[in-house]
């Protein structure tokens, strides 16, 4: 037992590096997914019919594919093939990025088809383009209705994070298992692992729950 | 009163959602301050109308003229300049849920008209005054009542100094005691000379202040004429039984 901690305490500062890598994989694809996903769900709504079918046909393809494979496919395929050269780490970014963004994209358009018609229709009649109609009226409307999606979305890449490991990432997940192979303390060291991560899912959906009633309309019932 | 300019004229406008043409050949102009009251049963084709007039539904057929220059509704740019100049007021209002009311009124003469901050929001409250709503500039939608959201709407288009207003059923979604409110704001619009088409079940206020009362139903104009002829001796078999079973429900107008 005081073996086991002793081990721990060695760890955590290893560990806790782990946890910085494990927190720039998750901010940089859930941030990659924003932009893209919202990018995609204004498409998906107001785009022609080429572009939503296009839209379609990149949400099917990352929703439909296994994540284990995407990373594989995208580090060892595509990257390699192109010659271009990433790092793991960009790598697990990016996949971790695309696939989030299809799922987002649907968050989006399921908040921007929530809105009254007559939001879109009373800007156009301001004489407002669609664009800035969308950016001014449409999405800061949709994107407060969001936030409880997205961070559901948050606490699933939160998680997927940890399939970097396959690419050798050196997350936390990676840590732990690096350490507990080598010393064999294999509970103490997932266990951390598992409380890390209900952590972060506890700080991450708190934030943005306190966001969620910062951001609300004075005058909308709870 | 002179009546000379025609600033708006709409001609053979057409719209068909399918098979089914929810406007026929409507045309119809406008002159410098004058009010049309569309009346006519629901469905009939009026909100249709006037959402076709600044393109908000597209049009299978018709041409528009605002100020002798006919718009084209494909050329964007000439798009958004025609919205700018005609004044748009919905039923249900249509406000702008996240900004306040002050920024429901400033947002499109910052971001559309590329006016100054501080010009536009005196431009903003001076609107909400004319409106008796300077006390509420800080409230959300969601805070105040229909009849208040109204008014925000109506300061709202004023504030981009409309040639013509477009009003649908304005008062339609309000609650009987918050109609006169808004009816008040609209009656000083008339009288300091404001150029109106609106649509209305309200026959009491279109018979007392329109020039004219255009029926429309089944998507087509019927008849056109002074209030007094319309209620007392149409030409129109179908116009004489829709006034008259309109004053029985709301109301006799003279």
């Amino acid at each position: 037992m005081t073996e086991s901690l002793t081990v721990l305490y060695g760890a955590l500062p290893y560990l806790l590096r782990g946890t910085l890598v494990t927190i720039a994989l998750v901010a940089g694809a859930m941030g990659l997914g924003l932009v893209i996903g919202i990018n995609l769900a204004v498409g998906q709504v107001y785009g022609k019919r080429w572009l939503r079918a296009i839209i379609g046909i990149y949400i099917w393809f990352f929703r439909g594919v296994p994540l284990l494979v995407l990373l594989f496919l995208f580090y060892f395929g595509l990257f390699s093939l192109l010659e271009i050269n990433l790092s793991a780490f960009t790598v697990a970014v990016i996949v971790l990025g695309l696939i989030t963004a299809a799922y987002q994209s649907q968050i989006f358009r399921g908040a921007i088809l929530s809105l009254p018609e007559g939001q879109l229709k009373a800007a156009r009649a301001l004489g407002m383009s669609d664009k800035k109609a969308i950016l001014l009226i449409i999405l800061p409307q949709a994107l407060r209705l969001s936030i409880p999606g997205w961070s559901n979305e948050y606490s699933i890449v939160l998680k997927d994070s940890a399939v970097a490991y396959a690419l050798g990432v050196m997350e936390m997940m990676a840590r732990a298992h690096f350490v507990a192979s080598r010393t064999y303390e294999h509970l103490p060291l997932y266990f951390s692992a598992g409380l890390i991560f209900l952590i972060l899912t506890y700080l991450g959906t708190k934030g943005l729950r306190l966001m969620e009633e910062k951001l609300r309309i004075p005058g909308y019932s709870r | 009163m002179a009546k000379t300019k025609t600033i708006l004229k709409i001609e053979d406008m057409t719209k068909r959602y399918g098979s089914k043409t929810v406007l026929k050949n409507a045309s119809l102009s406008l002159n410098e301050g004058e009010l049309k009251i569309l009346i006519g049963p629901s469905g009939g084709g009026k909100s249709t109308l006037l959402q076709c007039i600044n393109f908000l539904v597209k049009p299978n057929s018709g041409r528009v003229w605002l100020d002798g220059k006919e718009i084209i509704h494909s050329r964007k740019k000439e798009l958004y300049a025609y919205r700018q100049r005609v004044g748009m007021i919905f039923q249900d209002f249509n406000l702008f849920d996240h900004l306040t009311v002050l920024e429901n009124v400033q947002i499109a003469l910052v971001k559309v008209k590329k006016r100054g901050k501080e010009e536009s929001r005196t431009r903003a409250v001076t609107e909400l005054e004319r409106v008796g709503l300077a006390d509420h500039i800080t409230k959300y939608p969601a805070q105040l009542s229909g009849g208040q959201k109204q008014r925000v709407s109506i300061a709202r288009a004023l504030a981009m100094d409309p040639e013509v207003m477009l009003l649908d059923e304005p008062t339609s979604a309000l609650d009987p005691e918050l109609i006169s409110e808004v009816l008040d704001v609209i009656r000083d619009l008339r009288l300091n000379g404001m150029t109106m088409i609106m649509s209305t079940h309200q026959i009491g206020f279109a018979s007392e202040l329109a020039d004219e009362l255009v029926f429309l139903e089944n998507g087509s104009i019927l008849e056109t004429g002074p209030p007094k002829k319309m209620f007392s001796n149409a030409d129109c078999e179908r116009t004489r039984e829709f006034c008259s079973k309109i004053t029985e429900l709301y109301g006799n107008s003279f």
